[in-house]
């Protein structure tokens, strides 16, 4: 469970400059459930999951996770970056333990952990490779692994999947959509996909252009489990595509 | 560059050696001064340096005071540069000190440290630290400034300590780029050694040279020249050697770029 109570968020580029990322956002997301934040970039939605990690502190208001006020990183919150963000001096297999060992989990025990989640992501047989040496795709499979791996409650993806190719993207979309089906965490997935959003989530939350505030939050009502060649001619899917992508075009013309 | 030093590519540089050493033997030739003596004769030369005791132990006692230097080096300016990146208020204090030392000629210290410490090993060894640092403590801060922070946000998450991040995220990320500055720093270890023995003329293969050009023996002070230049060669090598195993997990872009020094 988390609750976003009255979150702003403001960088001070300059003395003189300010400028407002967030602007006084309230938002609760429910055990198990899947959401996602959509916007134009530079709306600061990224802002908003940096500051639910605990990486960011805000600038007024404030992010409680399970009954416990965020005042730094942890955990029971594993964030998966567009970058990726491994280790390059790990390996695979190195990189996947990490978070493992650093919880005190004995090595062997970690070992055996990492190579079945290696194998979930689909990296069997790659556990001895450096990140230099894999694709994009593979390496956003390492990360989600590595995360997966310490058993945080919540994932917070931060347009994960947005450096990758399409067809690597809707890859990375079912597996992902398979993983949470198994096990039901919590997620809350930055993009600005409008696809994206509605094909794996339970609720889109979109944010209106710089400062981000909460235009309008939208129930994913599509059965699950959800297949894309079934969902892309489903006629609820379409409308609620277009209605969402209504949303962000106006808020587009009202700027232009 | 490729990590393996192949057979291929030995040729080049030999071929490169073996040009230097013609043009030296015919610029000795045709100039025919005392200040240049042919490649030959100074050649000659290295069998009896190198048999020499005396001479072994000078070179032995300036490679120790090199390494000693090195080494301390090292061990003040990774910590320095790292942690200059990662605190503005660090970073704040010694940057404009650095600015200030930077120009300034380590081995122009020279004098006025051995007022304080006399000319032995200890004020020989300090202008060392001092030439190897600048570039190491450059480096390792812009190194560990370029890092993704999201590299060290991802250990947060895993709950991870400040203090830690800096030792086991920062530092490896940050690797290759020290690497390039520690490359540097080797090489100018071995410059100020040997202008510190040059100035403080008491014992080493600076003196030895030093000495040699006084009482005008020309081949020897070539023959030193050579030994200097080959003791640089092949430190670099072994360094690029054990550069090449710790960071071949590195990007390409990371790649050293050379002649820095």
């Amino acid at each position: 469970m988390i609750v976003i109570e009255g979150l702003t968020k403001s960088f001070e580029p300059t003395r003189r400059q300010r400028h407002l990322a967030l602007g006084d956002l309230s938002l609760s997301i429910g055990e198990g459930e899947f959401v996602s934040i959509l916007g134009p970039s530079g709306c600061g939605k990224s802002t908003l999951l940096y500051v639910v990690g605990g990486f960011v502190p805000p600038s007024s208001g404030k992010v409680v996770v399970n009954g416990k006020a965020v005042t730094g990183p942890g955990p029971d919150r594993g964030p998966v970056f567009q970058e990726f963000a491994l280790f390059p001096w790990k390996t695979v297999l190195g990189n996947v333990m990490y978070g493992l060992l650093e919880q005190g989990v004995p090595k062997a025990l970690a070992e055996s952990k990492a190579r079945a989640l290696i194998s979930l992501v689909h990296l069997a047989g790659y556990e001895d490779f450096y990140p230099k040496q894999l694709s994009g795709g593979m390496k956003q499979r390492v990360a989600i692994a590595r995360t997966l791996a310490y058993g945080p409650k919540i994932l917070l993806m931060d347009e994960p999947f947005g450096a990758l190719d399409a067809h690597t993207r809707t890859g990375l979309q079912r597996e992902l959509l398979e993983i949470w089906e198994r096990d039901r965490k919590t997620v809350l997935f930055v993009t600005h996909s409008v696809e994206e959003a509605v094909f794996l989530s339970d609720r889109v939350v979109v944010l209106t252009r710089s400062p981000g505030r909460i235009k309008a939050k939208i129930d994913i009502d599509l059965p699950r489990p959800r297949r894309r060649a079934e969902l892309l001619v489903d006629r609820r899917y379409q409308t609620l595509v277009v209605e969402i992508e209504g949303l962000m075009d106006t808020q587009a013309q009202g700027r232009q | 560059m490729s990590l393996k030093v192949s057979s291929a590519s030995a040729a080049p540089p030999l071929l490169a050696c073996l040009a230097l050493l013609a043009a030296w033997e015919g610029a000795a030739r045709v100039l025919d001064i005392n200040g240049l003596p042919p490649a030959y004769d100074a050649l000659r030369e290295l069998p009896a340096i190198l048999s020499d005791r005396e001479a072994l132990l000078n070179i032995a006692a300036s490679l120790r005071r090199m390494l000693t230097g090195f080494v301390l080096a090292l061990l003040i300016s990774i910590p320095l540069g790292l942690a200059m990146a990662r605190s503005p208020r660090v970073a704040a204090v010694f940057n404009p000190l650095l600015m200030l030392i930077y120009p300034v000629p380590k081995a122009a210290l020279m004098p006025i440290i051995m007022l304080w410490l006399g000319i032995g090993d200890a004020s020989k060894t300090i202008v060392i630290v001092l030439g190897v640092s600048l570039p190491v403590i450059y480096h390792s801060y812009q190194g560990a400034r370029a890092i993704e922070e999201k590299l060290i946000w991802s250990a947060a998450a895993m709950g991870m300590r400040p203090a830690a991040r800096l030792l086991r995220i920062v530092l490896p990320a940050a690797l290759p780029q020290i690497f390039v500055g520690i490359r540097t720093g080797l090489v100018l270890a071995l410059i100020t050694m040997v202008t510190s023995e040059m100035i403080a003329r008491q014992a080493g293969v600076g003196s030895i040279l030093f000495n040699a050009l006084d009482m005008a023996q020309y081949a020897s002070v070539y023959a030193m020249i050579v030994i200097i230049g080959v003791l640089g060669f092949v430190l670099d090598l072994l360094f690029e050697r054990l550069r090449a195993k710790l960071v071949a997990w590195a990007e390409p872009g990371h790649d050293i770029a050379v002649g820095t020094a």
